[in-house]
């Protein structure tokens, strides 16, 4: 089971999920420094979405064929999950988590 | 006419919700822990051991035995060693449904000697359970199904009723009483919704002849066998559906040595993969007409492929019969069923069902609670009926956790070579949901659910220790990871229960310092 | 359904009507429907009975959410009524060997 693959795929859907979530003006407002521009919003739902489909691409190296498309499904209303749950609760770290995340698997990846 | 859609929806949403949700939680409760039956089962029979013995050897074994004690019988059936379920276990006569039951005779793979591990419900309980609600099956199986349309109804109408759907896709507001459980319902129902409307279609399309015979009927005269004749492709409808069973009755052929059964393992290996076969089904050992049946470990695809195995010769040990891919329409229907069972994809998809059926229940148990809290503020609420539906609500929520825990916890303290122990699991597990139910009558909603909840999270986290005490067998990896996870999710609902006396202290500080009463205060 | 008709306190008959016909009118249509369906679908029976059977859920689904959501009881009559002509287009042999 490709471990790697399978971090980088829930990291990727939470990256996209959390994408979709600053691109509305509610979270925007709520997480976001208020010197960000705030044309930047609009990127953040076509970048959450791109991130979605390196998910696919990462769930594929899980799992074959159909069952990558099961997993990504479960691994993006999960991440999602989480997401809503930091929010309220550690607001920081649910902005920071794909950074962290980030460089966790890039340490065990060129480790 | 916008304005009557919601407003119909909404009350079609609540009631359709509020009396189904009791049966729907048990469901999908019991639901999620199948997912790991077969882990639980052999945790609840610490006398097997994983002996790490391939299911070739492990086949020789299984036959010698039985040229040893059952030569002549007409059928015999090997459980090979799996990755989920790694003992080796025989049975003779006809194919019989379920484990842990008589009939089932444990053999240790490397001495060849039956091994007697204690009687349990198992794991097995949960997946039984889980579509039958313990009735009897038809009418347990029409009762879950009636269950899952109400289920489909409810998601449906949510989701026509649920205006601000993207605006409050990650909206969560903790401790705002009536307004937190709604946004905690919302969220769990929205961020899964694909999970909760696959889940439930393709329950339904597992038993979908049972439940809507209409066209079978129509374009068969109702002849069940003659649409899977046809459903079948060329060779394959020649072998029975069920594979063994076609005892030769008056065909006495002559004697003839039955091929070492690891040869046969071996083949069937070739083609579904190491470690794939998950059973040998023997007909007529021992003679010139001998057939063994390969049935594969589901995994390896989404397709529900339970029945489907290779035939082979038992006397030469030469192939008769591969599997043949499904025709499309079957593929479908097959696929659809292999969603629900979910036995493909590994731990890591298992996992994901898991927690995805655990926030299920969530979702339910939230819309449960909502409906109590939101009717406690009301004036003109029917307090009696409020009261009947908080009793249920603890009793079905917290008191069918309660249970579960209580079934693991008591497979180590029931004496292993108790008469009729299955029925005192089964005793164990109803009592305790029926005080739970007691329990919750006599209680206030709150105290209620604190006690069963903290009860519950206690049992799970010292479930390694009363394992460990009791020391009835081999601990490996799958019974510590499973103890692990039990232990992990006790101190998790342990820690929230802890929190919530301090959310609704401070809340109801806050609110009395601003001079206002405390949203859902009563609950 | 409106407002009204669910906070009069003569709303149970209404209510019960509904769900009535819903649930038990609901299956007696889908039923049909399905037959009809698997009948007329340019398929091999053993592929239109699947498919027919499959997409019952959603048809079943539907028409419950419709019974509830229309507008007034007669045209859920008229709804439920459709299941004769659907049964008759399903079971057309059926109907014809009992006939004869």
């Amino acid at each position: 089971m490709n471990a790697s693959a399978l971090f980088a795929s829930l990291l990727l859907a939470y990256a996209g999920m959390l994408g979709f979530c600053l691109g509305k003006e509610r979270h925007w407002k709520q997480l976001v420094n208020p010197r960000v521009p705030t044309w930047l919003r609009r990127l953040c739902a076509p970048l959450g979405g791109l991130l979605l489909g390196l998910a696919i691409y990462a769930s594929c190296q899980v799992w074959p064929g159909g069952m990558a498309v099961v997993g990504w499904f479960g691994l993006i209303s999960l991440a999602g999950f989480a997401l809503l749950l930091l929010l309220p609760y550690a607001p920081r770290l649910a902005v920071s988590l794909p950074l962290l995340g980030g460089l966790v698997w890039a340490a065990a990846a060129l480790t | 006419m916008k304005g009557s859609l919601t407003q119909s929806m909404s009350w079609l949403h609540t009631w359709c919700g509020l009396l189904l949700g009791w049966m729907l939680f048990a469901i999908f409760l019991t639901g999620t822990l199948a997912v790991f039956d077969k882990e639980i089962n052999w945790w609840m029979q610490p006398e097997l051991t994983d002996q790490a013995l391939s299911p070739a050897a492990a086949a020789n074994v299984a036959q010698r035995w039985l040229a040893e004690r059952h030569p002549g019988e007409t059928n015999w059936n090997i459980s090979l060693p799996t990755a989920r379920a790694p003992d080796l276990a025989v049975s003779v006569g006809e194919r019989r449904r379920g484990g842990g039951g008589s009939g089932v005779i444990h053999l240790d793979p490397l001495s060849g000697e039956k091994i007697e591990p204690r009687e349990t419900i198992g794991g097995n309980f949960f997946f039984h359970f889980h579509y039958t609600l313990h009735l009897p099956r038809t009418l347990g199986v029409w009762a879950v199904g009636f269950a899952a349309m109400a289920m489909l109804v409810a998601l449906i109408s949510g989701i026509i009723i649920h205006k601000k759907i993207f605006k409050e896709f990650f909206t969560f507001r903790p401790a705002k009483g009536q307004r937190s459980w709604l946004d905690a319902h919302n969220a769990s129902a929205v961020l899964l919704l694909p999970f909760h409307l696959m889940i439930t279609y393709t329950g339904l399309a597992i038993f979908f002849l049972l439940y809507m015979p209409a066209a079978v009927n129509a374009l068969y005269d109702g002849d069940r066998q003659a649409y899977f004749r046809d459903g079948q492709s060329g060779q394959a409808a020649e072998q029975a559906p069920r594979g063994e069973g076609r005892a030769s009755k008056a065909v006495s052929a002559p004697a003839a040595p039955l091929r070492p059964l690891s040869e046969i393992v071996s083949q069937a290996e070739a083609h579904y993969g190491q470690g794939m076969i998950g059973s040998l089904a023997v007909s007529n050992p021992g003679r010139a007409n001998a057939q063994v049946t390969a049935r594969p470990v589901l995994g390896n695809r989404i397709e529900l492929t339970k029945g489907e195995g290779m035939l082979f010769d038992g006397v030469s040990g030469k192939l008769i019969q591969a599997p043949e891919p499904s025709r499309t329409s079957q593929l479908t229907q097959r696929v659809l069923a292999g969603l629900h069972f979910a036995q493909f994809g590994g731990y890591p998809m298992r996992w994901l069902y898991f927690i995805c059926g655990l926030i299920s229940c969530a979702m339910i148990g939230t819309g449960l609670v909502l409906y109590a809290v939101k009717q406690r503020k009301q004036a003109k609420a029917n307090l009696h009926f409020l009261r009947v539906v908080e009793s249920l609500n603890v009793a079905v929520v917290a008191g069918l956790l309660l249970a579960c825990i209580t079934l693991l916890w008591g497979n180590r303290l029931l004496p292993a070579e108790l008469a009729a122990r299955q029925d005192w699991e089964l005793r164990l597990f109803f009592g305790v949901w029926a005080l739970s139910w007691l329990h919750g009558w006599l209680r206030k909603p709150l105290s209620a659910w604190r006690e069963q909840l903290m009860a519950a999270a206690l049992l799970a986290i010292s479930l390694p220790v009363l394992d460990l005490w009791s020391a009835q067998g081999t601990l490996d990896v799958m019974r510590l990871s499973l103890l692990a996870s039990v232990a992990s999710m006790g101190l998790l609902l342990g820690w929230t229960v802890w929190k919530v006396p301090t959310v609704i202290a401070a809340r109801n500080a806050r609110s009395a310092r601003l001079g206002r009463p405390a949203a859902g205060a009563s609950s | 359904m409106t407002r009204s008709a669910i906070q009069s306190r003569s709303a149970w008959p209404a209510i019960a009507a509904r769900t009535a016909l819903a649930l038990l009118g609901g299956y007696a249509f889908t039923y049909a429907f399905t037959a009809a369906l698997a009948r007329l679908l340019p398929l091999d029976p053993v592929d239109a009975v699947t498919a027919a059977s499959l997409l019952s859920f959603v048809v079943y689904l539907v028409f419950m959410l419709w019974v509830f959501a229309a507008a007034s009881l007669r045209r859920v009559l008229v709804g439920v009524g459709l299941t004769v002509p659907l049964a008759a287009i399903g079971f057309w042999p059926q109907l014809m060997e009992v006939l004869r």
